[in-house]
């Protein structure tokens, strides 16, 4: 098993490095790249030089990215076009809302997910069942969007239910226990946004992986044992059609990221998300380029969880 | 306590499909005395699996249903036992082997929890107890190095390996019956016999009585007490092994025996198959199902024949108006075959003919 | 001996019994494979219901104008600003009085055609590097899935709103360009594997005994094997697409006025929300409705193109 992690983690280095190239090379080659944005069309040429110097711009691309990178790795991202902050800080700032939308919302996505999954699996063409598979059709065919302005719409500006934006309650002091009450309930909406589009193909996936390992020979051994039905289903069945369901939900690492930006955009959540369009407003390149990285580098990181996880569930993985 | 172990009477079994019923086991009935080990042969569809997974009641509901017909185990009738009884049967009293050991064991779960589990459910035994009791069973079935082997998972056994953990957990809570449905057929034939010999043995020892279900008269004719030949949901012989090889008394167990290479017979020998297909059970022929190939057909054969006995031998019964031995009837049959071959190379030869002209015609 | 009297009868030849046909009927009705993929597909109630939908949402778009004779799309009615949908404008109008009604179908006329033809582009890519990649495999396969965890692994949105942002004019050319620049590598990797699993089959060793070249192979041979999935990946991209088009315009990186679509009109109505809910409503329900009828057809496809599915 640690072989096996330590393999795993060794061949995201180079994926990673790709990543790094790919994003440097894309931020360097855009048209109103860090160059026209920083200088000053009316700088003199003697003024410009020492820009150039002071940002490295003065050198060659691929050094340009080996300081860029030795600098990453020890988190030094540069600092700020806009606000002359270390990026480092900036993004220390919003990073922890992020990761909170983030992880919230894939915890509360799987549990629906293969709650849902199952329970449509196991009551198989029942009215139920019906109800759920059209309701994920519906969650599939939903902008993230615009899930997000009907739900906000609905529960806080109709029915006043929930805040509508933000991350507290502004204008209110609370002692700390009502102070998390009250962040709770901000997450609310943006965690629900964000979770629903991908319970809806989640959830379809669990069901037919589910339907087809009640099919397996090895149920009927189960119950050929005398094996109950829930434990067949709990120590059986769930643990064999979770497994598929992993390699789907790490594919979506990059798509839940995406969709965070966009939810954190619409509830004002001050995040990496609002941050980027900021950044990408004001052409804060070294804020982007950091941005792109990290989230690179953290849907690479829950791939490599997902994998070990993958080898804890199926030993066909771990000794092979 | 009466003499038998497990009295299947005139069972029933149907699947329902959109076009109809399917009648898989269509009035089945035999008996198995406690440590009898018991054959049932005939070709694939014929209704042998579905017997038993009616006896086990592990049918794929729905579309499997038994529409019919008793099972009594221990004079319990198992069709309409209410399933938490019948939880308590499968595993316990009657362990079961089914045909692909790839498939059949759960990947993600040791070897050793897959046997331990039946014992923790039937005998209440402790974890490390069922540990220990799977380790034994390991080496009982001839897994060298068992207590190591114990955490390994079903994809690092071969495939006889892994029919042998089969074997350990279907006997790891001593039932009094073990049904193997086609054992040794996903296995290399090199490893069948060791399969075959395993549970012979192994039921020997236990005193465990066997439903042994195959296609393979081999199979049968090696480790069999009795043999039940079915075709197309029924029964049409049933005798002692060796009678049975003897002395067949069906067209179909004729034919059968006949379809079976041997080496001691004379080279270039013709080699006799049964011609067609078994007939379709959505909606089967109303006399006896083996009719339309059956080389002795008669017009009686249209109304089923009872499965009655022999004259002068109880255990050898047969479902056919037709007597097999009688040199008349014989004739009468080679005649219909020679008849029916000829039929056949006409069909053909028309066929080229037609295929001939339209190339000439090009 | 056991057998009943009256069976012993002589074998004169009226007495035997007529030989049984064998093999009845084997020969039946013949369907051609088409014929049964769209048998299939007509059985499927909700394929059914979105591919009419789908055949009315093209029409309400394409003929709907000059039919209804809202063809207007950018004309303003100052005297009608901000009118809930009644009879004269059953979408409403917008706060300088625009004909929602007409706005839709010529945004949607835009929304459509930008999934259609950026799936086109899409796939046209997707099969060629796939099928380099599965045919091949070596350093183009390696390029490819390198390529393709690397797109993975960012997040597409921000990619592409980078994208946008520096390269975009907001026209709809550049807009089908963005959507498709990542949108083949779904189909790339789902074609690579269909080559991988096909180049290995007897037919395909046949054709090369006969001496066809490379390119006779993968796209006389392998490729029409793979056409099923490929079909129904490319339903599914259309409704991908539309939303992808649709998140793009609501954030301001997508089409740029005048070129309208259904996420501009969102991100237009958005503010507004409150007082005019029509503004949303009416084209968040025309792409909700679109895309779900292209997943249904799409899965429709699916399910009748699946080889193992038999019928009785």
């Amino acid at each position: 098993m640690g072989r096996y992690i330590i393999r795993r983690s060794l061949q995201a280095i180079p994926l990673l490095l790709l990543l790094s190239v790919f994003m440097f090379l894309l931020i360097h080659a855009l048209p109103g790249g860090p160059e026209q944005v920083i200088f000053n069309p009316h700088l003199d040429p003697v003024g410009r030089a020492n820009l150039r110097a002071r940002f490295g711009l003065d050198q060659p691309l691929p050094i340009q990215y080996l300081k860029w990178l030795g600098n990453c790795l020890i988190g030094n991202f540069g600092f700020s076009f806009a606000t002359n902050q270390a990026v480092s800080t900036v993004i220390a700032q919003r990073f922890p809302a992020t990761l909170q939308l983030f992880s919230l919302s894939l915890l509360l996505a799987l549990i629906l997910a293969i709650f849902l999954g199952v329970i449509s699996a196991v009551r198989q063409n029942s009215p139920l069942d019906y109800t759920l598979t059209t309701l994920s059709y519906f969650g599939l065919a939903m902008p993230a969007f615009l899930l997000g302005l009907f739900l906000q719409d609905i529960f806080s500006v109709q029915l006043h239910w929930l805040p509508d934006s933000g991350t507290t309650t502004l204008g209110y002091t609370f002692d700390p226990f009502n102070a998390f009450i009250d962040h709770l309930t901000h997450l609310i909406l943006p965690v629900t946004a964000l979770s629903v589009l991908f319970v809806a193909g989640w959830s379809r996936y669990m069901r037919s992986s589910m339907i087809e390992t009640t099919k397996q020979d090895y149920m009927r051994t189960a119950r050929a044992k005398g094996v109950s039905p829930a434990s067949r289903l709990v120590r059986h069945a769930l643990r064999n059609a979770v497994i598929p369901l992993i390699t789907v939900v790490a594919i979506d690492f990059g798509s839940i990221a995406g969709g965070a930006t966009i939810t954190e955009t619409i509830f004002a959540w001050p995040g990496m998300g609002s941050l980027f369009f900021d950044s990408l407003q004001s052409r804060d390149f070294p804020v982007l380029l950091a941005i792109l990285i990290l989230s690179g580098f953290f849907v690479v990181l829950f791939n490599l969880i997902a994998d070990v996880l993958y080898g804890v569930m199926d030993p066909r993985i771990r000794y092979s | 306590m009466g003499e038998y172990l497990l009295e299947v009477q005139d069972l029933k079994t149907y699947f329902t499909v959109k076009a109809g019923k399917v009648r898989a086991v269509d009035g089945v009935s035999f008996a198995i005395k406690p440590g009898e080990k018991l054959g049932v042969v005939g070709e694939s569809g014929c209704g042998k699996s579905v017997t038993a997974l009616s006896i086990m009641r592990l049918l794929p509901q729905p579309p499997g249903e038994i529409a019919g017909g008793s099972v009594l185990f221990e004079e319990q009738d198992l069709v309409d036992l209410p399933e938490s009884a019948m939880r308590k049967i499968r595993g316990g009293k009657i362990g079961m082997i089914f045909q692909d050991p790839m498939t059949c064991l759960n990947p993600t779960m040791t070897v050793g929890k897959q046997i331990a589990e039946a014992l923790r459910i039937h005998l209440k035994l402790s974890k490390d107890e069922a540990q220990k009791r799977a380790i034994s069973l390991l080496d009982q079935v001839g897994i060298p190095a068992a207590a190591e082997r114990i955490n390994s998972y079903p994809h690092q056994f071969s495939g006889g390996m892994r029919q042998r953990v089969m074997i350990a957990i279907a006997l790891a809570c001593n039932p009094k019956l073990l049904i193997a449905d086609e054992p040794t057929t996903a296995l290399d034939v090199t490893v069948q016999a060791q399969i075959l010999e395993l549970i012979n043995g192994v039921c020997s020892e236990f005193g465990t009585a066997v439903i042994i279900i195959t296609h393979d008269l081999g199979v049968v004719a090696g480790m069999t007490d009795r043999v039940v030949v079915m075709y197309a949901g029924k029964v049409v012989e049933m005798a002692p092994t060796n009678e049975l090889f003897a002395n067949p008394r069906h067209p179909y167990t004729l034919g059968l025996l006949d379809s079976v290479p041997r080496l001691d017979e004379q080279r270039h020998s013709e080699l006799r198959t049964i011609e067609g297909a078994p007939p379709d059970l959505l909606k089967p022929p109303p006399g006896c199902p083996f009719m339309p190939r059956c080389t002795f057909a008669r017009s009686i054969c249209r109304t089923m024949p009872p499965l009655d006995s022999l004259v002068g031998n109880a255990a050898h019964r047969k479902a056919c108006w037709v007597d097999v031995t009688d040199p008349q009837e014989q004739a009468y049959a080679e005649k219909r075959r020679q008849n029916r071959i000829e039929k056949v190379f006409a069909r053909m030869n028309a066929q080229s003919g037609s295929t001939q002209s339209a190339l000439e015609e090009k | 001996m056991d057998i009943p009297g009256q069976l012993n009868v002589t074998t004169s030849e009226e007495e035997v019994e007529p030989i049984l046909e064998l093999t009845p009927e084997l020969v039946q009705k013949r369907r051609s494979q088409a014929r049964i993929i769209f048998d299939r597909f007509i059985r499927n109630r909700a394929a059914l219901l979105g591919a009419a939908f789908l055949i009315l949402m093209f029409l309400f778009c394409f003929l709907g104008p000059t039919v209804s004779g809202h063809i207007q799309p950018d004309v303003i009615h100052p005297a009608d600003a901000s009118q809930a949908p009644s009879l004269k404008y059953p979408f409403g109008t917008d706060y300088i009085g625009r004909d929602q009604f007409a706005r839709a179908m010529a945004g949607g006329q835009v929304s459509l055609l930008v999934g259609l033809s950026s799936m086109l582009m899409a796939i046209v890519f997707g099969i060629g590097i796939g099928s380099m990649a599965g045919y091949f495999g070596g350093l183009a396969d390696n390029i490819l899935m390198r390529l393709t965890d690397v797109v993975l692994a960012v997040p597409l949105y921000l990619l592409l709103f980078v994208l946008s942002a520096s390269y975009s004019d907001g026209s709809v050319t550049s807009v089908v360009f963005l959507i498709a620049i990542f949108g083949w590598t779904y189909t790339a990797r789902l074609v690579r594997g269909e080559f991988l699993a096909l180049k290995e089959r007897e037919y395909v060793l046949a054709a090369r005994t006969i001496g066809a070249g490379h390119f006779r192979i993968m796209f006389r041979h392998v490729l029409p094997n793979a056409a099923g999935p490929i079909i129904v990946s490319a339903t599914l991209l259309v409704g991908a697409n539309i939303i992808l088009e649709s998140v793009l315009s609501y954030f301001g990186f997508g089409l740029h006025p005048p070129s309208s679509s259904w996420g501009n009109m969102i991100s237009d109505g958005q503010p507004l929300f409150d007082v005019s809910p029509w503004l949303v409503f009416a084209p968040g329900m025309l792409i909700f409705s679109t895309v779900l009828s292209f997943n249904l057809v799409g899965d429709g496809l699916r399910d009748a193109l699946d080889p193992y599915m038999t019928e009785r």
